[in-house]
């Protein structure tokens, strides 16, 4: 199944520089991560998130309610048992985003070895 | 830490390399391809005693030069399969879901067992066209090209074929390899397939064949997962 991270850079030379098209809820290290795993995994736990970023719950907390408001994910409390989960899926908006922003990288990258080569 | 402690630019070969480990993990832990192989593997080692006791249909025997050839339909090992499977993979979607769940993620197998149930549903239609219509040339038999086809949907051709998209799904070398090496054991090669078998216990050599493969290939991964959580 392919992904966001699959396949080479585009080559958009002549286009605006990458960087003006950055998203600023999204180009941040910890909830471009936040949208990886979700999108990996279809639907993510609190506490893997919190586990594989290396976060504080307020912390994680924090950076959902970011992405929740700007639409790019959705949160779902439930209980297994007595004990309740959270779970977190990623919304058409945030699939979109994520591929944006990876495709960003890509061209950012590719201007980075564009000039070095030159 | 705020959610914006961490810098909003960075490095961009960094945030790439850092998503594409975190998918990778997250592909890690949803793995589960020792489940399939082993419920694979017993539903076709349950077939051995169907193919040796179940009923079967003979009909339209004739006489050649150098001994008699029959139609030979194993009507209750169709009917096995057909069940077995579809309930093998109904067996294999709770797995995955249930480890995946506990692991505090979404699995994605979906495509998988859609595929493998659309194989038994298309080797179910094959084997009801091929009793019908009867199209094959008898007694002379198919071209091995068509043999090979014939096989390919059978139902072990279809576990292989279905284990290449889950080796597609997980994005696993070892399992694609694996899938690749089970198809070669079981399918007849497409230039010198022979029709059919002389012997009543052919067929049941050849399921525990596919069922031991399948078997050591469960192991293998149960295995290669245990030594990698112990690293």
């Amino acid at each position: 199944m392919s992904g966001p991270l699959d396949g080479p850079a585009p080559d958009e030379t002549e286009s605006p520089h990458p960087v003006t098209g950055l998203d600023d809820v999204v180009h941040q290290r910890v909830r471009l991560g936040i949208l990886t795993i979700a999108h990996e995994a279809r639907r993510v736990e609190f506490g893997y998130l919190r586990t594989q970023l290396g976060l504080t719950a307020g912390n994680l907390s924090q950076h959902l309610s970011v992405l929740e408001t700007a639409g790019l994910i959705e949160v779902e409390k439930g209980y297994a048992g007595k004990r309740g989960r959270t779970w977190i899926t990623l919304t058409a908006a945030g699939n979109a985003a994520l591929a944006e922003e990876i495709a960003r990288l890509k061209q950012l990258i590719a201007r980075v070895e564009t000039t070095n080569a030159q | 830490m705020t959610p914006d402690a961490v810098p909003a630019g960075g490095d961009p070969r960094r945030l790439l390399a850092e998503a594409r480990e975190l998918a990778r993990r997250v592909r890690l832990a949803q793995r589960v391809t020792w489940l399939p192989l082993l419920v694979l593997a017993l539903v076709t080692f349950g077939a051995v005693p169907v193919y040796s006791f179940g009923h079967r249909v003979v009909s339209d025997c004739r006489a050649l030069s150098d001994g008699e050839v029959c139609k030979v339909w194993f009507q209750a090992v169709s009917f096995y399969w057909w069940a077995a499977l579809v309930l093998a993979y109904v067996v294999i979607a709770g797995g995955y879901l249930r480890v995946a769940r506990a692991r505090g993620l979404g699995a994605r197998m979906l495509p998988y067992v859609l595929t493998g149930v659309a194989l038994v549903v298309v080797s179910a239609a094959v084997t009801a066209a091929l009793r019908l219509l009867d199209p094959l040339p008898y007694p002379g038999g198919p071209s091995a090209f068509v043999v090979f086809l014939l096989h390919l949907l059978d139902p072990t051709g279809a576990i292989g074929l279905a284990l290449l998209v889950l080796a597609w799904l997980e994005r696993r070398v070892a399992l694609l390899l694996f899938a690749l090496g089970y198809l070669a054991v079981v399918l007849p090669p497409p230039i010198a397939a022979g029709w059919g078998t002389s012997s009543w216990w052919g067929p049941s050599t050849q399921m525990e064949i596919s069922g031991g493969l399948l078997l050591l290939g469960s192991a293998g991964f149960a295995l290669a997962q245990r030594l990698r959580r112990t690293r």
